[in-house]
């Protein structure tokens, strides 16, 4: 009869689990919170900087603490659910009375890891859309500043292009031609601007070679800061592709739990109807067993 | 140790702004004051062709410093104003010097050609009136 008292809360559990994904909506992700901003600063950040500026802020959260909060109740509940397995296995055919409580106890645990674990996914999903959204954010700034050219500046950029690289393509010849004239000495700006301009090729080069101020790779390949920050919300929708399968994974638990959970009502509800069935077979009150009440001498 | 990290930003911000060298202002005006005194003295006829040819080749010389000044003058880059604008619309006529010596030309031949006067045009032209 003790076991009997655990059905309807086996059956509740197994309703709740049972209808649609049937956990409970979380709501340490609504409160946790992370709202970066895409500044100026930001932008200006050479690639594998950025990331970990985002990280660094990201840390700072709120929703950063409830994470990690959160992977240590999964990781406490996912222990949890292994000793009662263990104890499971361990008492397997003994005491009848005791499996079925130490099943009920497991179909619990595993109910309270299952909305933890939903939590959890919650809180990976708004932190993989929070940082889609500030990617989508900095590029979109990004592309701003580039086409905020109008078609008469860009004109004038595109000449300077040119005229550049015809000064550049010429400049050879140019000094050759004259040099060998007698008049045409190199001058002082001339002679100046060289020596500076060696000087500036070394800091350039130091500067290139400085460790902060590597150009962003992808796969150890150079490329651009928009492509870095494209690169880097291609892998925030791997991983929120991949939170969606987890929670596929987790509807699959939880209807697996609830069968379990009807599974367990089902046998507790025959265990105790079963001795009233037995009983009910017996012929002792049967009407033919008192006709001898009823007849006298 | 935390009142050396905003110390050590001022100075970071402080170095990429003394790296933005402060650009000369005025080099595309100068040049185009030389070059100006360069064209008049070309059209000038009070001189001996002489006196001419060594007036040009000192301006030459200054010329070509003013307009490597203009070319790598960083401050110009995407300045849309009418003087920027005009002066770039025609690297031949602005870059004087160098578009003579590139295209193995005399200054003056190619500033008249570039003005669509040649010496084939001067022979077949005809005096006549308006």
């Amino acid at each position: 009869m003790t076991l009997f008292k655990k059905l309807p809360a086996l059956v509740l559990t197994a309703s709740l689990l049972g209808s649609a994904g049937g956990l409970l909506a979380p709501v340490a992700a609504e409160a946790a919170t992370w709202t970066p901003r895409a500044s100026e600063k930001l932008i200006k950040l050479p690639g594998d900087h950025l990331r970990r500026a985002v990280e660094n802020d990201f840390r700072k959260s709120t929703l950063a603490a409830a994470i990690s909060e959160a992977d240590e109740k999964v990781d406490y509940k996912k222990s949890t659910l292994q000793d009662l397995k263990q104890a499971l296995q361990r008492n397997a055919g003994s005491d009848e009375e005791i499996e079925v409580d130490l099943e009920y106890q497991l179909i619990g645990e595993k109910q309270a890891y299952l909305s933890l674990a939903r939590e959890r996914q919650a809180l990976k999903r708004k932190k993989a859309e929070t940082r889609i959204r500030l990617y989508e954010r900095l590029l979109a700034k990004m592309n701003r500043s580039q086409k905020a050219l109008s078609p008469q500046k860009a004109l004038l950029v595109e000449q300077q292009k040119q005229a550049q690289a015809r000064f550049q393509g010429s400049l050879g010849k140019i000094d050759t031609e004259l040099m060998q004239s007698s008049i045409t000495t190199q001058s002082k700006y001339a002679t100046e601007y060289a020596n500076n301009m060696a000087a500036i090729e070394n800091l350039v080069a130091a500067i290139n070679n400085h460790p902060m101020n590597q150009a962003p790779t992808v796969d150890g390949v150079e490329v651009t800061q928009e492509d870095f920050v494209r690169n880097m919300i291609t892998r925030n929708q791997a991983e929120l592709a991949l939170v969606d399968q987890e929670d596929m994974v987790l509807g699959y638990m939880a209807k697996l739990v609830s069968l379990d959970a009807l599974a367990l009502a089902e046998n507790i509800s025959v265990a105790d109807s079963g001795a009233d069935v037995v009983a009910v077979d017996e012929p002792r009150n049967s009407i033919t067993s008192t006709v001898d009440l009823f007849i006298s001498n | 140790m935390f009142t050396r990290k905003p110390i050590a930003l001022l100075l970071a911000g402080f170095m990429a702004l003394t790296g933005t060298s402060l650009a000369q202002a005025g080099t595309l005006e100068s040049l185009e004051r030389e070059r100006a005194n360069l064209l008049d003295l070309m059209l000038s006829g009070d001189i001996s062709m002489q006196e001419r040819q060594t007036k040009i080749s000192a301006y030459q010389a200054r010329l070509v410093d003013l307009e490597r000044m203009v070319l790598r003058d960083k401050s110009l880059v995407g300045k849309n104003t009418p003087v920027v604008r005009s002066a770039f619309a025609n690297y031949d006529l602005t870059f004087l010097v160098h578009a003579s010596v590139e295209k193995d030309r005399l200054l003056m031949d190619h500033w008249f050609e570039q003005l669509g006067v040649t010496g084939q045009n001067i022979l077949n032209a005809r005096v006549g009136r308006r």
